[in-house]
């Protein structure tokens, strides 16, 4: 079971007191490393016990369609299905059903779910920067940035910096790499 | 002009010591919300999110990695120096050149100042920020993002605290996630589609 406690990250001690929130660095009172640690009031929050929602007193009331046992307090942002307090997923002021919360990690449709990302611009790039230096190699990789570039243009990249520019940049790199093997063909076979 | 999503805290920054071209860097960027951890080996990047709501503590602890590797690039140009001053002309010219390059990279770990080991606590997890290894750059980031903590948190006063650790060490005060399973009655198990 994980310690609530904050340890001492070089001699893995738990830290009761003595170095919290202070201006500079205090040893740790195990190891001696200078530490400098600042704690918020998230580490002495409870957990509030979960609202397993209320249960349907009349006919006719909105039940959760998960449970129908149990009354709707609100719809999926998602589906718009009736949601009970239990199956209330709470997301960026939002709120969805598990299924859509679901659908929304593996499709990445909510973008705070997304761990991953695959950087194709970056790919697309680099296919057309390093075979340059082993000319021949452009004559496969060139096509290919081409390619990946074209067919991922409407892929999310980065989160962090989502434009088109590795894109356009891969794209036209790989249009003049194409064009110059178009020149090098032409010549060798017209002369 | 639209607001950007993320703002840059960090440039990226190796995740082990020694890597160089081939290796996972991690920088970190801010939301309105929470923290972005952004870790990429130059084809792929995963994402951290550290939301303020749910930091516990954020912790420095001084190296002497910093200090080592001044001692091992300055060790290097002086070498580096040395030879240049006795080698025969045309050989003297490459070595200052190789001197003049170790003495700048000393020159830039200088200029970061002391190094350190950060991280960063939440209820489920203690993740190291390796973009933050420098104390300069940690507190830097640190000063930045404390309002913003205390604003999604409020804040603990420091005359609290001897008291609320000792609270937390014996148990009285929170309990871990495991320990607050969510047990679903019977009558609730979700019905499967027919």
């Amino acid at each position: 079971m994980k310690s609530p406690l904050v340890h001492c990250s070089k001699c893995n001690t738990a830290l009761v007191d003595g170095v919290f929130n202070l201006p500079d660095f205090t040893p740790c009172p195990s190891c001696e490393q200078p530490l400098q640690v600042e704690v918020f009031p998230a580490l002495f929050r409870a957990f509030a016990p979960a609202n397993a929602g209320e249960a349907v007193m009349t006919d006719g009331e909105a039940s959760c369609f998960y449970h129908p046992q149990k009354k709707a307090v609100l719809p999926c942002d998602g589906c718009g299905r009736f949601l009970c307090a239990l199956c209330d997923c709470a997301m960026d002021d939002r709120h969805y059903c598990p299924s859509c919360l679901e659908a929304g990690r593996t499709k990445g449709k909510i973008k705070n779910l997304q761990n991953s990302r695959t950087l194709y611009d970056t790919i697309a790039i680099w296919l057309t920067i390093v075979p340059v230096l082993f000319f021949y190699f452009t004559f496969i990789t060139a096509p290919m940035a081409l390619y990946i570039a074209i067919k991922h243009w409407n892929t999310p990249t980065s989160i962090v910096r989502n434009n088109k520019l590795g894109y356009v940049v891969a794209i036209v790199l790989a249009s003049l790499q194409i064009l110059a093997w178009i020149a090098v063909l032409w010549m060798i076979f017209t002369d | 002009m639209a607001q950007r999503e993320y703002i840059r805290l960090t440039r990226s920054h190796a995740r082990s010591g020694l890597a160089v071209i081939i290796a996972w860097r991690s920088s970190l960027w801010l939301a309105k919300d929470h923290l972005l951890c952004v870790d990429t080996n130059g084809y792929m990047e995963n994402y951290k999110r550290f939301y303020f709501r749910d930091i516990q503590a954020v912790s420095i602890r001084k190296t002497q990695r910093a200090l080592y590797w001044s001692l091992v690039l300055g060790g290097i140009a002086a070498f580096c120096a040395v030879i240049a001053s006795i080698a025969s002309p045309g050989f003297d010219v490459f070595f200052w050149i190789v001197a003049g390059i170790f003495f700048l990279l000393l020159a830039l770990n200088l200029l970061g100042g002391p190094s350190c080991v950060c991280h960063l606590k939440t209820a489920v997890q203690t993740e190291e920020m390796a973009a933050l290894n420098r104390i300069r750059r940690a507190r830097k980031i640190l000063k930045r993002i404390r309002p913003l903590i205390e604003s999604a948190q409020g804040r603990v006063e420091t005359g609290q605290l001897p008291a609320l650790m000792q609270q937390l060490a014996r148990g009285e005060l929170s309990f871990t996630p495991s320990s607050a399973a969510i047990r679903i009655p019977a009558d609730m198990q979700p019905r499967t589609n027919e």
